[in-house]
């Protein structure tokens, strides 16, 4: 048990890696790199709005009982905001995602793989690996930062409805203390954090449904495990990498 | 039966098997394979499930790697290529998979596109339109070629597999089970279309069936495979003539 886990894990690094390598030196499959950076992000946008606006929602509605208490009722923006850029932000995108990218990733290819459709790639003298893998590594990375960002504007509108309800605050006074006091060290780092996220996530998707031979039960365990397993190495990565981050901005630790 | 050793007509050898050997987790699937397929000519592999008639493709095209012995395309050795070496080499040939293999989110021009735009740079958009096009009224599908493979029946996924498979012109096709699943009428269909590249190309055909009828009418010469050796070979006539109640059980029960 101990044995396969360390060997799984040497497998899916080795694999990250190679998708890594691949990503710098052509043919560089822009076409189908088009569509996966439109099917992860456009695909998913409308989710990540959703999510990050009942999220915002939510946490004002729980902050707010809490804040008014303490006479300090004109930080919920603000504590709307570091909430979103440093943690919900980029977590939730990175779940999310792992559930609607990682097992559809997963399902695509270890069903592909099944109908033989990877092999009929490689007898069309195409690389397979680089067409499947490495374009959807690619575009997995580059597109959470960027629904981070979606998850955190969302996150904050739906902060600002929440309060607007509860307080009529205008949305100009709202804005100006949400981003009173925030710094680029509060939003970047963690933002950037996402892009790790989508390597995972894709990494591991990928993994499970490019090596898979089962026919239907390696779908059904491919999507399985690239859910599961990216989520836990995304909760995982996400202690390691604030550790990170308050290394490199000690500020933010304070 | 024939002399593993006798590789008869090598000096037009377009693919050769000097005793290849392969095994999956232990089980022998290919024991000692010895033959050669001459240019222009068809082969037909026969045989019971299992024993091995799937995986010699696959080792001709280079899906799979000989254990022991050499599997020789055009003089190459298929185990020993690099990347590039074997992309050379599978350029010269197309494979129609037993499911057709068909790529499940791309249209049926969008399918037969791919490799042009891939592996001949030379076309335009507009002579790639105009080749898929014209493959496509080949195999009689001149009015399917907007359809997603889920539209398409078993025949004309077959049919699309192949103008898939002929888009390129190879010099060397591989086919596998092309009539399993079929109706007898759909799967003569089918044969017409091989004779038809068969005479019209002088297309080198190597074909894995169960379908004795149609190996029958399209077949130069069978080889016979029975728990991974290989049983016989020659033409049709010569193995008829031979009095052997297994071999004859073959051919007339496949």
């Amino acid at each position: 048990m101990l044995r396969s886990t360390f060997d799984s894990i040497g497998r899916v690094t080795l694999f990250g890696a190679k998708a890594l390598r691949d990503a710098w030196f052509p043919p560089f499959e822009v076409e189908y790199l088009v569509t996966q950076l439109y099917e992860i992000g456009v695909g998913s946008f409308l989710l990540v709005v959703a999510s990050g606006f009942a999220l915002g929602v939510v946490l004002t509605l729980h902050t707010r009982s809490m804040l008014v208490q303490f006479g300090a009722a004109a930080d919920i923006p603000v504590f709307q905001s570091l909430a979103f850029f440093n943690e919900i932000g980029p977590l939730v995108t990175g779940l999310l995602m792992a559930g609607r990218v990682g097992a559809g990733i997963g399902a695509q290819l270890a069903n592909m793989r099944s109908t033989e459709q990877i092999d009929a790639i490689e007898t069309l003298s195409i690389n397979s690996f680089r067409l499947l893998v490495v374009t959807r590594v690619i575009a997995c990375t580059a597109m959470l930062p960027l629904l981070a960002i979606v998850m955190d504007v969302a996150g904050i509108l739906g902060g600002f409805v929440s309060e607007h309800l509860s307080s009529h605050l205008s949305w100009t006074l709202y804005l100006e203390r949400a981003f009173d006091g925030v710094a680029p060290a509060e939003f970047i780092p963690p933002t950037l954090k996402t892009a790790v996220y989508g390597y995972f996530i894709a990494t591991i998707s990928c993994f499970y449904g490019y090596t898979t031979n089962e026919g239907s039960e390696g779908v059904r365990k491919a999507a399985m495990y690239s859910v599961v397993i990216s989520s836990l190495v995304i909760i995982l990565a996400d202690v390691i990498l604030v550790k990170c981050i308050f290394f490199f901005f000690p500020d933010q630790a304070i | 039966m024939r002399d593993n050793g006798d590789r008869g007509g090598l000096d037009n050898a377009v693919i050769e098997f000097e005793q290849v050997d392969k095994a999956f987790n232990g089980r022998r699937v290919l024991d000692k394979v010895s033959f050669s397929v001459s240019r222009g000519e068809t082969l037909c592999i026969l045989g019971r499930s299992g024993t091995g008639k799937s995986v010699t493709l696959k080792l001709m095209i280079g899906l799979l790697k000989a254990d022991a012995g050499k599997v020789l395309v055009e003089g190459a050795n298929m185990a020993t290529l690099d990347e590039d070496g074997l992309v050379k080499v599978r350029r010269k040939m197309g494979f129609l998979f037993q499911s057709a293999a068909l790529f499940d989110s791309f249209s049926l021009n969008q399918n037969l596109a791919l490799p042009l735009q891939r592996l001949d740079r030379t076309k335009s958009p507009d002579e790639i339109k105009r080749a898929v096009a014209e493959t496509l009224r080949q195999v009689g599908l001149e009015n399917d070629g907007e359809k997603m493979p889920a539209a398409l029946s078993g025949g004309m996924q077959k049919r699309a597999g192949l103008a898939r498979a002929l888009i390129l012109k190879p010099e060397i096709l591989l086919v596998d089970e092309p009539s399993s699943g079929l109706d007898r009428i759909t799967a003569g269909e089918i044969d017409d279309l091989f004779m038809k590249v068969k005479t019209e190309r002088h297309t080198t055909i190597v074909m894995v069936t169960h379908d004795i009828h149609g190996a029958r009418k399209i077949a130069d010469k069978f080889a016979v495979l029975d728990e991974g050796r290989l049983l016989a070979f020659g033409t049709p006539e010569e193995l008829e003539g031979k009095q052997d109640n297994r071999l004859q059980q073959f051919i007339s029960e496949c």
